[in-house]
């Protein structure tokens, strides 16, 4: 009895220094710019930017990059990408791109790929982009292939949904931009923002007998990937308590006006992210304040966005863009920290043998547990990245871990369920069967290249295997369809991936 | 004539907000209208719905994927009425 409670509190301790560790460490600098270019993107980015690609007379080399680039703009929130892709499927440019945008969207929002990155690597993060990005297309084109009569009788009437266009506005492209720049300049490793350029110490005793009685609190294991809490770390989650106590008060209805409450938590805000910037440390004569490069970049990015904020735009697209951020917030955040302690509760009952059988080299049975794990396990958004982190602290591959990075946004049996509403079956469970096989691909590809295969005998693999793909599929498409005039389809590798063009 | 309004999209809190600045549009405007709340997908592929909410006036499309102000409500209703 007496073992089992010892038990339970050690979960439970595990748990809080986790969830403590993550919110000092990872959150601040990268969520917190990230949910506000996820509201920037919402509010102030005309969807009919993006949609117009997407209309059924785009022409191929455009309609799949744009699902491919639209999935950044417009899949950050969900309510976009159920309707978005039943229209692009059945008044638009067809399944395939509706295919493409399916697959890339949830993988390449701006909060996924900043928590990817901080959380556990730019590599991943990068990867994550590219090879979605690839595979989305690629997937897609197959998609059309093997349905092409069935496309070909896609409802080809009634006004063009996508004939709508818009552009960007200037001061949004400006606003984004200096949003992108606080995130970047908040998380990048390099010299000009690490370096600490000036420090002084505060008089203020007593903050070394803090941080020992935090290690008490929080043990720690650094060989186990695991991470404690400091002095400024608990400062930070301190400020982020009186953050969600402000924003209640002062973002709840920005939508009708902004109130005192609402530039109390703005304030807040800006002073979170530049104690996060500072480097603390602890010393028996005080605490001792280091300013890297970013405290200033951050700073100056902060003073750029008020600036901007307070003259390019209404009040109404500022209180809308403030409501957008906050309803991310409220949506995902709440369940993030769920998941966050959930992993750090369960962290010591797995053992790292167990991962490192299973996963622990880049094997194609790795890959495929990886991406198993992903489709039969439904995790919140954002709550996949801590688990990823779990398991690679506990010795996963990295190939494996992209697998199943790629596969748990993209595959869920409820997700399945809801595409094969609109689709059909038959569709779905081709697109669940192309999305299994080349997540695990990614997987191998990833983890060769980790491994240290060169990156162009990879590249050239994969396209070479892609054309023979296309090759194949062609061929069968067209014995099977030799009654209908064949559109021409070109083949995976010749499509341009990177970003078209944007007005 | 009366204004027949729609509102797309079910559950978004979006969705609910649209409705209730629709509901301080009409108030506003002292009109009658009747006001419909639907998440039927079918209705979204019928107006070309592409994001929710989805805003319709008398079977238009006026608003899509985002919610408007109630004064830019008022103004298209006005526009609607005249």
């Amino acid at each position: 009895m007496l073992d089992l409670s010892g038990l339970l509190i050690g979960l439970l301790q595990s748990g809080l220094g986790n969830l403590a560790a993550y919110l000092a460490a990872h959150v601040l600098l990268c969520l917190v710019p990230a949910f506000f270019i996820a509201g920037a993107l919402t509010a102030l980015v005309p969807k009919e930017a993006v949609t117009r690609y997407l209309g059924r007379r785009a022409p191929k080399f455009i309609s799949y990059p744009a699902s491919a680039v639209g999935g950044f703009v417009l899949a950050v929130c969900s309510c976009t990408i159920m309707p978005l892709f039943a229209g692009i499927y059945k008044k638009g440019a067809g399944l395939g791109p509706a295919i493409t945008f399916l697959f890339v969207g949830p993988a390449i929002n701006i909060l996924a790929l900043a928590y990817t990155g901080v959380a556990i690597g730019m590599d991943i993060a990068l990867a994550r982009i590219v090879l979605s990005m690839a595979f989305g297309i690629g997937i897609g084109l197959i998609m059309a292939l093997l349905f092409r009569r069935d496309d070909a009788a896609r409802d080809a009437a009634g006004p063009d949904a996508f004939a709508a266009s818009a552009s960007v506005p200037r001061a949004s492209w400006l606003l984004l931009g200096l949003l992108v720049f606080l995130l970047i300049a908040g998380t990048l490793q390099i010299g000009l923002f690490t370096n600490t350029y000036a420090q002084v110490t505060l008089p203020v005793a007593g903050t070394d007998a803090l941080q020992a009685t935090l290690n008490r609190l929080v043990p720690f294991d650094p060989a186990r990937g695991e991470e404690g809490v400091t002095v400024q770390g608990l400062l930070l989650i301190v400020l982020l308590l009186a953050i969600a106590g402000a924003a209640w008060r002062g973002l709840n209805h920005v939508d009708e006006g902004f109130n005192r409450w609402t530039a109390v938590t703005l304030a807040l805000v800006a002073a979170t992210l530049l104690i996060a910037a500072l480097r603390l440390t602890p010393a028996a004569d005080g605490l001792t304040m280091a300013f890297p490069g970013k405290f200033f970049a951050v700073g100056l990015a902060l003073l750029g966005t008020w600036a901007l904020a307070r003259r390019g735009f209404e009040a109404y697209e500022m209180q809308e863009w403030l409501w957008e951020t906050w309803r991310f917030v409220k949506q995902i955040f709440p369940l993030l920290i769920v998941g966050v302690f959930a992993v750090g509760a369960i962290r010591p009952l797995i053992r790292p043998e167990w991962i490192e059988a299973v996963a622990g080299s880049n094997t194609l049975f790795g890959n495929v547990v990886g991406v198993l794990f992903g489709v039969f396990m439904y995790f919140p958004t954002l709550v996949e990245v801590p688990i990823a982190r779990l398991f690679l602290d506990l010795g996963m591959h990295r190939g494996p871990l992209l697998a199943y990075l790629m596969a748990d946004p993209e595959l869920s049996l409820q997700s399945i369920l809801i595409i094969a509403s609109v689709i059909g079956r038959r569709k779905a469970w081709t697109y669940v069967g192309w999305v299994a096989l080349f997540s695990t691909l990614a997987g191998l590809l990833y983890g060769a290249w980790v491994d240290g295969a060169s990156a162009w005998l990879i590249l050239g693999g994969t396209a070479a295997g892609l054309a023979l793909l296309a090759l194949v599929l062609n061929r069968l498409a067209a014995r099977g369809a030799s009654a209908l005039v064949a559109p021409k389809f070109p083949a995976p590798e010749t499509v341009p991936v990177e970003t078209p063009e944007r007005p | 004539m009366a204004l027949n309004i729609k509102v797309l999209g079910s559950g978004c809190a979006n969705c609910a907000r649209l409705e209730k600045h629709v509901k301080a549009a009409v108030e506003q405007l002292g009109v009658e209208a009747t006001l419909i709340k639907t998440g039927d997908f079918d209705e979204y592929t019928k107006y070309n719905l592409l994001a929710t909410p989805g805003l319709v006036v008398n079977d238009k499309l006026v608003a899509a994927g985002r919610v408007p102000a109630v004064s830019q409500i008022v103004t298209l209703l006005a526009k609607e009425l005249a």
